[in-house]
């Protein structure tokens, strides 16, 4: 395997745990999903390219419409919150533990 | 609601699912399971104020953070065998199923991914609440079933027994009734995937049977509009009828016979116990005993007892109630007595 899918999944696991761990503001986690559609993104352009599969060639693009769904209700929620509360920060969001 | 939106919407999320159950290419069973989260998210704040905005944020981050590492899985899963169909197994490398295995439990709600479950159960309505439990499931189970022989049994045995755990335990401080029955969805979906890699068919029964029990305790919670124990224990005067039928319910939900709730918890152990695994069914059983005790708190006081209240609630004036009870007498009928025929329902397979 080419050493630069190994970059790729770095570059997945790094966003992966910057979705995980985030310390106050909800949109950093946002940015950090959009990182992860990013480098799915490049891997599956690497992935059809390098096994010259054409037919694969549209699953990059499908994956960014779905992605641009996602970031707009993601955008949405977050307006939202902002609305209730005034900033995203994620210790607001406490009404309905336990 | 707009009755325009309410129908693309519903009809979206039908139609995500749909495509994940049918599809044999990994990129449209993923395409069928985002359908179906971004239909999802606008049931979930059909009622607009701050809990709603908050479960359907909490919703979306989890299953968005589980889709993500599921296409991560299905694009290292062609790189590492070549093929985009979703029935092919693959024995020789570990990483996709355990990353799809990750992901779809992130989706299912099951622990140490369940933190999620509680809290946007408790934050929306009713009727999204049955959705979210019930009809969310399909999708996910329906990829797990069809990449069952990958997956590696000792994760997912794992995993079920520390939702088994945690199901239990969390619902026994509890007074909410929708994060009682969040609770005990993620329980009952421990429940269901400990057969999976041994034999799907009795994972499809316990999904069944369970979707037909949680349809019921929330269509006869909304006939009330009671979400909390105190409201739960005026059943007895606003719908006398009511309460012995959802006592039997919940009976049957905790698995008791000679209720239908027993059959699948009795032909899971009998699996279980074939492959030569003793220990863990007497682990799950002993824990699920913990999940029967908080339903018998909510039949404590929907029938036993009658708590402290002002006159006014003891004799109130009985009206009729308007909202529809279309399936409630027979989702009760089979959600209760289904047992003795459970030699027909077992050939079915």
């Amino acid at each position: 395997m080419p050493s630069i899918y190994i970059n790729i999944a770095l570059a997945f696991t790094i966003s992966l745990v910057g979705i995980l761990t985030y310390c106050s503001h909800l949109i950093s986690s946002l940015l950090c999903l959009e990182g992860i559609i990013l480098s799915l993104f490049i891997i599956s352009t690497l992935t059809a390219s390098n096994m010259h599969f054409s037919l694969a060639n549209i699953i990059p693009i499908a994956l960014l419409v779905f992605a641009a769904c996602e970031a707009a209700v993601d955008l949405a929620l977050l307006i939202s919150i902002s609305n209730t509360y005034g900033l995203d920060c994620i210790h607001n969001l406490s009404l309905l533990q336990c | 609601m707009n009755p325009l939106a309410q129908l693309i919407i519903y009809t979206t999320v039908i139609t995500g699912t749909l495509i994940t159950m049918l599809s044999s290419h990994w990129f449209l069973a993923w395409a069928g399971l985002e359908m179906n989260m971004l239909a999802f998210i606008p049931t979930l704040i059909k009622k607009t104020n701050a809990r709603s905005t908050e479960a359907a944020t909490k919703y979306f981050l989890a299953q968005s953070t589980a889709s993500m590492i599921l296409m991560m899985a299905i694009i290292s899963n062609n790189l590492l065998s070549g093929h985009w169909t979703t029935t092919t197994t693959n024995y020789t490398n570990q990483f996709p199923p355990l990353a799809m295995t990750i992901a779809l439990t992130m989706k299912l709600g099951m622990a140490p991914f369940h933190f999620w479950v509680p809290e946007v159960t408790q934050g929306t309505p009713l009727t999204s609440g049955l959705l979210l439990l019930t009809w969310q499931k399909l999708a996910p189970i329906s990829i797990m079933y069809q990449i069952h022989p990958s997956i590696n049994t000792h994760i997912l045995l794992i995993l079920s027994t520390l939702s088994i755990a945690v199901g239990s335990w969390g619902g026994l401080n509890q007074t909410q009734l929708r994060k009682i029955l969040g609770y005990s969805s993620i329980t009952h979906t421990g429940w269901m995937m400990m057969t999976l890699t041994y034999n799907p068919t009795i994972t499809t029964l316990y999904l069944i049977t369970y979707i037909t029990l949680t349809t019921t305790m929330f269509l006869t919670l909304n006939l009330n509009s009671s979400t909390t124990t105190l409201t739960l224990s005026n059943t007895w005067n606003k719908s006398t009828h009511l309460m012995p039928l959802m006592t039997s319910t919940l009976l049957s939900l905790g698995g008791l016979p000679p209720l239908t709730g027993f059959l699948p918890k009795w032909v899971t152990i009998q699996e279980l116990t074939m492959n030569n695994n003793f220990i863990i069914p007497t682990i799950m059983i002993t824990m699920t005993l913990l999940n029967l005790y908080f339903y018998m708190r909510l039949i404590y006081t929907i029938s036993l007892t009658l708590l402290p209240t002002s006159n006014n609630t003891k004799m109130t004036w009985q009206f009729e109630n308007t909202k529809p009870t279309l399936f409630i007498p027979a989702l009760i009928t089979i959600s209760t007595l289904l047992l003795p025929i459970s030699p027909l329902i077992l050939s079915i397979p």
